[in-house]
């Protein structure tokens, strides 16, 4: 288990810098049974204002974080903390966060404006107070004329907005989203997540989303928080994470990823030499190899794959590579290639004007910057 | 993945199996509270009587509580005891009892049950039981001979403890024999074995008919589009919700003599007017009415499988080659069998305990056990009332159990 | 189902028989239940169409069977129709105050029934209820049980209700207290299944929806789930309604002559003197069942709508 507190963001996207511990999980335990841990000893620490993803397949962790945090289900052990303040024995309509379900949840034997008036009567405001309010919400989300509608008689995209609206309209500080756009087509899942992004820039507000798509992990957080088997694998913000993965778990499961197997030649500082099994030599920098001899993964982005030797780093090392086929994808071309045996190697080149073409049966040198190809654990 | 989930511990410290396993008990005793009121309810309204009721099967005093003397003489000497002058003194005396407490008929009656006869022996004999003098062997015998029938002693016996069997025996059409075994009664005195199995082949014939009927519309109802489905489901719900007396008064109205049908049929002059079918106040009115009354209970388990059979499985079965009857018989029937199941089993259980249709079509032929269960309630015959009931109750809850095990109580569905 | 153009002529004879056969069992189903009604118009003493009625001569049919309703029992029927005639009817006439026992005993038993019933069905949903099959299957078997055995066990329990604590106290039959409890108990099953029904389509995420919006479990309930499983309780209600109203062996064993319901005068009245009264009050009976049908089924709609679900 690495160290997961002092942060990784050195190339920081925007705020994560600083760091109050607005949300602290400390040693967090999780166990339905009380065999099998489903959370195992989860240490996360969330700054005021900061948007954080936590991401990962399904059944690792991520949702019963999100749900002890909301208050649903019950650390078995260690502590939660909500602005410095124990919140373990804290009943969930107690704690002033707010909630968007994966459903919506909407009432639905209630309109539109009584969704929003239901936790602003529940706070005993009173009736202009509690219109103005759901008047500003409604239009923070476009859905000023929607306050007479029954939430059946909306789309996915407006109940989605309607759900949103609702867990903003009591102002809370903290706002949790479990898989809100789970359920949304492609391109309007693609412009909540601006929307969503926008409304937390604009408000100020600490956001914790959950989600299994990396696309929209990667385009909303400030830091996303990779989990598996009940731990994080890394916590980072998301340009680290696509270009400097900690291991092969997280390097597999952002973005597409190429991986050649091999054991360390020469290990010297930020730089190692790796021969694979059929012989050939190739660059990596060494993420958690210690030592020579080591049985490695190495991993390559496709996209940072080059075949013209005058793009290459000096003394960078290049291998032989057969083209097997070219997919054209539009904006990019996908080339698989024989790499070292193995007929799974992925490259991919912009579709340029002056592009070289490719095609299949030719041999062609490939190579790669030592600092895109990550040298890491076996797994 | 096994680090530390063998001892894993709460934050302070206790085993984490133990901590869930309170949480879990807390959780339990919650649910348990809101279903605790119902249950009581249940228990001292329904449960309560029907077991209270059900002892009275086993349980007779009528002639035990009379007969002290006997008591205390069956108690000392083993079965199969000769009954010697010992025996007839205290029978002498427990009749000089009966006679001062007014109780020779109560026991009388309780001897009736299983020695048919014997009611008036206890009543006439003990009239003049204050003057019998000893030897009363034979002054009984003199009084009359029945008394040194060796049946009589083995069923005084029988009846001298006010725990029994005895009821349960004459519910089987079984009696004692004077060497205290058990043989079954005459061909011709064997009735309830007789009704319960009538009652049985009746309800399976009217289960069967309501499958013939409920099939067809119920496919028809689970094939057409929802919004006619639902108007023509009306039709099937009606009668569900329509009184049960106002369907049996529309069945007798239909069918007596001079009753619709029989006015339709002999003005077709398909019968004549001395030739009026007899439909009703015998078995086959019990068996029309009740058809017509359980067959909702068919029709409802049988749609709601029906609609759960996407179309898709017919066509792939036609593409590849099927004609339309293999195609019903191999793919569509097997699928339905779930709802035929629960269909069937409802309209059956249902049927076995029926009594206000057969009480009031069935005539003579038409009754079933219920109504016999309610014959010997009027004749004050509660014991053997109680240990039919016990008998029919076995059966139904038999049943029961089998629904809940093929297709579970919880998929119980109305309308 | 409409028939194919491939359809060879074996299968379009098929096709026709099924529906003609199809259209005789709905027939079998509902003639019973309509005949009634103009029967119960007869002018003559009979229990079938006589000519004039089915001439549709006016003189074939009259109300004389609904008066005869009013009038029966009335200390003095042949008065003139005033107030008093009407206090008459109101106080003495005999289907009049079986319809009122009818509606008062079907009154408190549905709510004993729905208020312990729906209770019982929310503990029931819970993942954590402790055996909840077999408590299931015991609040269930009122319906499965023989009614008569039902009517014979409660026939000796209330002949001395306190024998279980090995006491006396009064006696319940021969009382509304005992028709009530009686009738609730016969309801229940009707309430459980249709609440339970009702609350397995509950989405218990709005639950947490308005815990997250600071509502407390109780606030919860009311506001939440409460008016969604509304229809389904206010079905099992009138499901619960419609046994009590229905009931007539509980009543013949239990009741006595203060607490007789229309189904037990219907009772007598199809064993010993069948009139055409008869007819008329099935006709009653029946316009209130196809009303309650229709309740039902609006509730049903209403919830379906309420939920966004759309029927396919």
């Amino acid at each position: 288990m690495q160290e997961h507190l002092p942060q990784h963001g050195e190339n920081g996207v925007t705020t994560a810098a600083r760091n109050d511990g607005f949300v602290v999980f400390d040693r967090v335990q999780k166990s339905y049974d009380g065999v099998s841990l489903v959370v195992k000893d989860l240490n996360l620490s969330i700054g005021k204002g900061e948007f954080l993803t936590m991401l990962g397949p399904s059944g690792s962790g991520k949702t019963t974080c999100l749900m002890m945090l909301a208050g649903f289900e019950t650390a078995t052990n260690g502590e939660i903390r909500l602005d410095g303040r124990n919140i373990n024995l804290v009943p969930p309509h107690k704690r002033g966060i707010g909630m968007v379900f994966q459903n919506y949840a909407l009432f639905p034997h209630m309109t539109v404006g009584e969704n929003l008036a239901f936790p602003l009567e529940v706070r005993g405001m009173g009736k202009d107070e509690r219109e103005a309010k759901i008047k500003r919400a409604l239009d923070m989300v476009q859905m000023g004329a929607f306050a007479n509608r029954r939430p059946a008689q909306l789309s996915g995209g407006q109940q989605q907005r309607i759900a949103l609206a609702r867990a903003l309209v009591f102002d809370p500080a903290l706002v949790l989203m479990d898989e809100p756009l789970g359920a949304l087509d492609k391109q309007l899942r693609e412009h909540m997540q601006f929307e969503i992004k926008h409304l937390h820039e604009s408000l100020g507000i600490t956001v914790v989303y959950v989600t299994h798509d990396q696309g929209e992990a990667l385009t909303m957080s400030d830091r996303v928080a990779v989990f598996n088997d009940g731990k994080i694998q890394q916590l980072a913000p998301p340009a680290d994470l696509y270009e400097r993965p900690d291991n092969s778990f997280v390097a597999q499961f952002i973005g597409e990823n190429n991986k050649l197997p091999g054991t360390i030649e020469e290990l010297s500082g930020d730089k190692a030499l790796v021969r694979l099994a059929t012989g050939e030599l190739i660059d990596a920098t060494p993420v958690n190899v210690t030592s020579k001899g080591q049985q490695t993964l190495v991993s390559i982005r496709p996209e940072r794959v080059e075949f013209k030797p005058e793009m290459m780093p000096p003394g960078a090392h290049m291998i032989d590579a057969t083209v097997l086929e070219v997919i054209y994808m539009g904006d990019i071309l996908r080339v698989r290639l024989r790499v070292a045996g193995a007929d799974d190697f992925v490259m991919k080149m912009r579709n340029t004007l002056g592009q070289t073409k490719l095609t299949p049966g030719q041999n062609i040198k490939i190579g790669w910057h030592p600092a895109d190809a990550r040298a890491l654990d076996l797994n | 993945m096994s680090d530390a989930t063998s001892q894993l511990t709460t934050a302070d410290g206790r085993p984490l199996k133990a901590a869930l396993a309170t949480a879990q008990a807390r959780a339990r005793r919650k649910a348990f509270f809101l279903v605790a009121p119902l249950l009581l309810f249940v228990l001292i309204t329904f449960i309560l009587p029907i077991g209270q009721m059900l002892t009275r099967s086993l349980y007779h005093d009528g002639f035990s509580a009379v007969t002290p003397n006997l008591g205390q003489w069956f108690a000392a000497n083993p079965e199969g005891t000769e009954p010697d002058e010992a025996a007839f003194a205290a029978l002498a005396a427990d009749l000089a009892k009966m006679k001062a407490d007014k109780t020779a008929g109560e026991a009388g009656t309780r001897m009736n049950y299983t020695v048919p006869g014997t009611r008036s022996l206890f009543t006439s004999t003990a009239r003049g039981a204050d003057k019998l003098q000893p030897p009363f062997k034979e002054a009984l015998l003199a009084e009359d001979k029945k008394w040194g029938d060796p049946i009589i002693w083995a069923s005084m016996r029988a009846a001298s403890s006010p725990w029994t069997t005895d009821f349960y025996l004459i519910a089987t059409d079984r009696q004692r024999t004077a060497d205290g075994g058990i043989e079954k009664v005459p061909e011709n005195e064997r009735i309830y074995l007789w009704l319960f199995g009538k009652t049985f082949v009746l309800s399976g014939l009217i289960t069967f008919i309501c499958l013939l009927l409920a099939f067809p519309i119920a496919h028809l109802l689970a094939t057409l589009p929802m919004a006619k489905a639902n108007l023509l489901m009306i039709l099937v719900l009606l009668p569900f919700w329509t009184s049960l007396l106002v369907r049996t008064t529309s069945w007798i109205v239909l069918l007596q003599g001079q009753g619709v049908v029989n006015n339709i049929l002999v003005s077709l002059g398909i019968v004549g007017d001395d030739g009026r079918l007899a439909m009703i106040y015998n078995q086959t009115g019990t068996i029309i009415v009740m058809t017509h009354i359980l067959l909702p209970f068919m029709v409802l388990p049988l749609y709601s499988v029906m609609r759960t059979i996407k179309p898709t499985y017919a066509r792939a079965a036609r593409s590849l080659g099927a004609t339309s009857w293999t195609t019903f018989r191999r793919i569509y029937l097997p699928l339905t069998l779930p709802g035929i199941g629960a269909g069937a089993l409802l309209v059956f259980i249902l049927a076995v305990g029926y009594y206000i249709t057969p009480a009031l079509v069935g005539g003579a032929d038409g009754q079933l056990i219920s109504n016999l269960i309610q014959f010997h309630m009027s004749k004050s015959n509660w014991s053997l009332a109680a240990a039919l009931s016990g008998m029919l109750l076995a059966g139904v809850l038999v049943l029961y159990w089998l629904y809940d095990r093929l297709i579970g109580i919880d998929k119980l569905k109305l309308g | 189902m409409a028939l194919p153009v491939y359809a060879d002529p074996l299968e379009r004879v098929w096709y026709y028989t099924y529906h003609a056969i199809c259209v005789a069992i709905f027939i079998f189903l509902i003639a019973p239940i309509l005949i009634v009604i103009p029967l119960s118009f007869n002018a003559e003493p009979y229990f079938t169409f006589t000519p004039k009625m089915l001439r549709l001569d006016p003189e074939g049919f009259s109300l004389r069977w609904y008066d005869l309703l009013l009038t029966f029992g009335m200390a003095a029927p042949d008065g003139v129709r005033d107030s008093s005639w009407w206090a008459d009817v109101w106080q003495n006439a005999t289907w009049v105050k079986a319809a009122k026992n009818s509606i008062i005993i079907g009154f408190w038993s549905t709510i004993v029934a729905t208020v312990l019933g729906t209770l019982a069905a929310l503990g029931l949903a819970r993942s954590e209820m402790p055996f909840r099959r077999t408590i299931m299957a015991i609040l269930i078997s009122p319906m499965i049980v023989p009614i008569i055995i039902i009517a014979t066990g409660l026939f000796f329990f209330y002949s001395n209700p306190c024998s279980i604590l090995g006491t006396e106290c009064g006696r319940l039959t021969s009382t509304y207290t005992g028709v009530v409890l009686a009738h609730a108990t016969l309801g229940i099953p009707f309430v459980i299944i249709t609440v339970t029904a009702t609350l397995i389509g509950f989405d218990q995420s709005l639950s947490r929806a308005a815990a997250s919006l600071g509502a407390s479990p109780s606030y919860t309930f009311f506001k939440i789930v409460l008016p969604l499983i509304l229809p389904g309780v206010i079905s099992g209600a009138l499901f619960a309604f419609v046994t009590s109203f229905d009931e007539v062996v509980a009543v013949l064993f239990i009741a006595g002559p203060d607490q007789q319901t229309i189904p037990r005068q219907m009772w007598n009245g199809i064993r010993e003197q069948i009139s055409p009264a008869i007819l008329s009050v099935a006709t009653i009976l029946v316009l209130i069942s196809i009303s309650l049908l229709a309740t039902v089924e609006l509730l049903r709609r209403r919830s379906e709508r309420i939920r966004g679900v759309t029927p396919q």
